[in-house]
């Protein structure tokens, strides 16, 4: 419920400050608020995708088109698994259910290319690279295993940014990325060779 | 230097975002662990003992104990045997007569350290009254047991453990009664109190996934 009303407020935040503080004051930058569903991918651990996340980018057209920046995002993936036995070595049993969770914090900078500028539709694609910081973790009722890993991230992303109109530069934003990361973790019985994720973000543009 | 602060505070916000699993899908089920010795041989175990009472650990100088006409001590030591004896061990009455004990300790007051390693040779660190080897033969005084495996832990309030000691194969010279199972099960509370039915499923669970423990099998 927190998060849900942070998120409330970010957003709304990010509609309204833009128009009062003039983003035509600079026009050659944007920034990108998002709300992020995301699904992790090639592995079953913590898989269900879920939408608890957000994604921020700020950045400066340095051509008509070409964009440079800074992205931040972050996101959890949650998973109920039901009761089982879990061999945790040749004479240890482990019987649980338990909850798996994987929370991600990709960040790094940006390359973004627009196809088109100044237009209501802006179709981009964008190239992210930099860091991720993760924290793998099985919990169950009196103990959580978890583990922490650091790793190198690249996430290319298509969308577009949508606009009232040509002039208005406050708008909403949509995109499609898929995210991977060398990150290496080790949970339980758990190994994650690094992560891949799918998602989209939603969110405004100004 | 300065600049970095405000870059720390939003890594700090960003951590702070996680959104935490929903542990009330967790609360009606139970964990039950079990580790043993892997040298054991349950298989030449013919007789066992078990005692009438369930040991409390608690916070009180004194030991105590659920007695033997105490429901929960009742169903505990009607599961244990019911398993014990499905696997074809024998009960017997005189602790001397067994080749194997079974002692049952439940948390209730306290968290409890238990930790064992080949660096690390304590076990029930803090609590000087966990079964004494003096319970398994009168001259054992000062006889502690000793486990193969590593153990390190801290046992929750709630909790119930389940240990099967080798009396057969006590070591004179050492003083050490061999500990050749645990069995260790966390969730068995409801409304701060021991619940019988879970309590007992999680014995049950125990056994279950110890398919080792059989008497006459190797």
């Amino acid at each position: 419920m927190k998060s849900i009303r942070i998120l409330a407020i970010a957003l709304l935040a990010c509609i309204v400050l833009p128009g009062t503080l003039s983003a035509q004051l600079y026009k050659s930058t944007y920034f990108n608020v998002d709300w992020q569903f995301n699904g992790i991918v090639g592995n079953d651990f913590a898989n269900t995708p879920s939408g608890w996340g957000m994604n921020f980018e700020g950045g400066r057209y340095v051509t008509s088109k070409i964009a440079v920046g800074l992205y931040a995002s972050f996101h959890t993936n949650n998973k109920y698994v039901e009761p089982q036995v879990l061999e945790l070595s040749p004479s240890s049993h482990l019987y649980t259910d338990q909850v798996q969770s994987v929370f991600q914090i990709p960040f790094g900078a940006l390359l973004k290319y627009r196809f088109v500028e100044d237009s209501m539709f802006e179709p981009y694609v964008t190239a992210k690279m930099g860091a991720m910081y993760s924290r793998m973790s099985s919990s169950s009722q009196v103990v959580e295993f978890y583990d922490e890993e650091w790793g190198f991230n690249v996430q290319p992303e298509v969308g577009v940014s949508i606009f009232p109109s040509s002039s208005n530069r406050t708008g909403i934003h949509i995109g499609i990325y898929y995210n991977y990361s060398t990150n290496q973790s080790q949970c339980l019985l758990y190994n994650m060779n690094g992560l891949n994720n799918i998602g989209f973000n939603l969110g405004v543009t100004f | 230097m300065k600049k970095a602060i405000p870059i720390l505070f939003l890594a700090l916000a960003f951590i702070a975002c996680q959104k935490n699993p929903d542990f009330n899908e967790l609360s009606s089920d139970l964990i039950v662990y079990t580790n043993y010795d892997k040298s054991a041989t349950f298989g030449e175990y013919q007789t066992y003992a078990i005692p009438d009472s369930i040991l409390i650990l608690d916070d009180k100088e004194k030991p105590s104990y659920y007695a033997a006409d105490d429901p929960r001590t009742i169903a505990i030591v009607r599961a244990i045997n019911s398993e014990m004896k499905t696997r074809g061990y024998i009960e017997v009455d005189n602790n001397a007569d067994a080749d194997i004990g079974i002692q049952v300790s439940y948390v209730k007051d306290t968290n409890t350290i238990i930790s064992y390693a080949s660096t690390n040779p304590y076990w029930w660190y803090g609590y000087d009254y966990y079964w004494p080897g003096s319970y398994w033969n009168p001259y054992w005084y000062g006889w502690g047991p000793s486990y193969a495996y590593p153990i390190s832990y801290t046992y929750t309030i709630g909790s119930l453990i389940i240990e099967m000691i080798a009396i057969e194969d006590a070591n004179p010279t050492t003083k050490k009664i061999p500990v050749i199972w645990t069995a260790y099960m966390a969730g068995i509370l409801s409304s701060n109190q021991m619940n019988i039915n879970r309590t007992v499923s999680g014995i049950y669970q125990a056994f279950e996934q110890s398919s080792y423990i059989r008497s006459g099998v190797e």
